[in-house]
């Protein structure tokens, strides 16, 4: 289980991330949403340990995500994932296995060519990253997230610049993951796809956490966007006020 | 230390891919195939004049080589945002840092290698000998460089890689007039005298890396002008690795 406590991230006197609290349970997949500059990718960038913390806790099984061992079953894909663009798919991914403990089981080329064929890259293993287009720069992103086989992933926009059928293939791919008991945490403006396979969901605006729970019960039978900007807009005016009588007292 | 090795090999691999690199060592090959030429226009002393052009030369050359790939080596991760991949799985900051060092120092000392292959066949063609004194102006260049490629990664995990060369070339500019400017304040006022004491001390003194002089007239170094060279690049290295580490540490990605 993935148990985030009061996290706050402060850039001055701006708070980013504003006493986030929330608990994703293992084996679900777990969609985090918001509008553009809400906290989103700042959460999950100190979930990894890429971002500093102000104050707070994150833990995985109980286990504080502290120490560097904690992210060997962990895996991550950033946005508009970037690479070493003069290496070829496979090298990229071996490099990336070089880094784990057991590397001497994941930097075998059966077990690359099995990610690559999983995100739909064994035809381009050998070509140079640098000719990539956007959509397999995402599949590479999450081929190199899975590549120590891990227990979470955490996964910022991950359904970005792929086509339809991109993202159906991605969404094949989380459910035969969460099959294997693996603990799946993205960030997503695609709402049709969060509804359709997210168990959960956490609704983040202005650093603030305004929703956090199943899908179905948050919905009532409406479309999960409509709710959405609902939820948004409830906790706008809601600010607002709270603004106006601060002001007045 | 696995870790270490792993984004070694893999900076090294990403830098002897640069073209850069290969339109460096191409006039570097020229140059040093030129000092033939200069040599046989100086009236008897053509031996001293290649060897003198050679071993600056590929002093300069792989400085440049420093400059270009050094300057760029962690802007590049952060800007491009690889790093973001490198950092999330189970690698420190200064697995990071160490492991780009000796990933482009090695590049480097491939270089040199190579650079110092060709001035040895040039000088064996023209002074019928080898050049054997010549290996130890290429260790303590490559000592030299050690510093000055943990100065550049220090200048890049905190600003623009511009920046970072003008700041880097500006500190071995001075890192080589040091003894000279101290000489010269011998003779001023207290005050600039203490001046430069305190650039002396705050400064690298890259002059002590220097040996080409020797060499080009045939005198062996002593043992005490390669190991305090050796000992004062380690130190220096770790210094600025060190605090390299500390700034990308304290940086947000």
């Amino acid at each position: 289980m993935i148990k985030i406590s009061n996290l706050t991230k402060e850039y001055g006197d701006v708070k980013v991330v504003d006493s986030l609290s929330l608990e994703v349970k293992k084996g679900n997949i777990f969609g985090f949403l918001g509008p553009n500059g809400a906290g989103k990718t700042t959460t999950i960038k100190m979930i990894v340990g890429l971002a500093q913390r102000s104050s707070g806790e994150i833990s995985i099984n109980g286990k504080e995500l502290e120490s560097l061992g904690s992210r060997e079953k962990i895996g991550y894909m950033p946005e508009d994932p970037y690479f070493y663009e003069q290496l070829t798919a496979v090298e990229l991914l071996q490099y990336m296995a070089e880094l784990f403990k057991n590397r001497d089981k994941i930097t075998k080329l059966a077990h690359i060519e099995e990610i690559l064929e999983l995100v739909g890259l064994k035809d381009v293993a050998k070509k140079k990253v640098g000719a990539f287009s956007k959509g397999m720069k995402q599949r590479l992103g999450l081929a190199q997230a899975i590549i120590n086989n891990p227990d979470y992933l955490f996964l910022d926009e991950p359904l970005d610049g792929l086509d339809p059928i991109g993202r159906l293939e991605f969404k094949d791919i989380f459910l035969k993951l969460k099959k294997r008991g693996k603990t799946i945490f993205f960030n997503s403006h695609v709402l049709s796809d969060v509804e359709e396979i997210c168990d959960e969901i956490g609704i983040i605006n202005n650093g603030i956490l305004v929703y956090a729970g199943p899908v179905k019960p948050f919905c009532q039978n409406e479309p999960l966007e409509k709710r959405f900007v609902e939820i948004i807009n409830e906790q706008i005016s809601k600010s607002a006020s709270q603004q106006i009588s601060k002001e007045e007292a | 230390m696995k870790n270490i090795l792993t984004i070694a090999k893999n900076t090294f691999r990403e830098t002897i891919r640069d073209r850069i690199l290969y339109g460096i060592l191409g006039f570097a090959i020229l140059f040093l195939l030129s000092t033939v030429f200069f040599g046989s226009i100086s009236l008897g002393e053509d031996t001293k004049v290649i060897k003198d052009l050679g071993l600056a030369g590929i002093y300069i050359f792989s400085l440049i080589i420093a400059v270009f790939l050094g300057s760029q080596l962690i802007h590049k991760e952060l800007e491009k945002r690889t790093i973001y991949i490198i950092l999330s799985k189970p690698v420190s900051t200064a697995q990071f840092i160490l492991g780009k060092y000796l990933g482009l120092l090695s590049s480097l000392v491939i270089n040199i290698a190579f650079m110092a292959i060709i001035y040895l066949a040039v000088v064996k063609f023209v002074g019928n000998q080898i050049d054997y004194l010549a290996l130890w102006a290429f260790l303590l260049n490559i000592l030299e460089l050690s510093v000055f490629v943990a100065l550049t990664i220090l200048f890049s995990s905190f600003t623009a890689p511009l920046a970072g060369t003008i700041y880097a070339i500006l500190i071995l500019y001075i890192g080589h007039s040091l003894e000279l400017l101290r000489k010269a304040a011998e003779k001023s006022g207290d005050l600039v005298k203490y001046l430069v004491e305190a650039l002396y001390y705050l400064f690298p003194n890259l002059e002590k890396f220097n040996i080409r002089n020797f060499i080009v007239y045939g005198t062996p170094p002593t043992v005490a002008q390669i190991i305090y060279p050796a000992l004062y690049s380690v130190l220096l290295t770790l210094i600025l690795l060190w605090l390299a580490n500390l700034c990308l540490k304290k940086r947000d990605l």
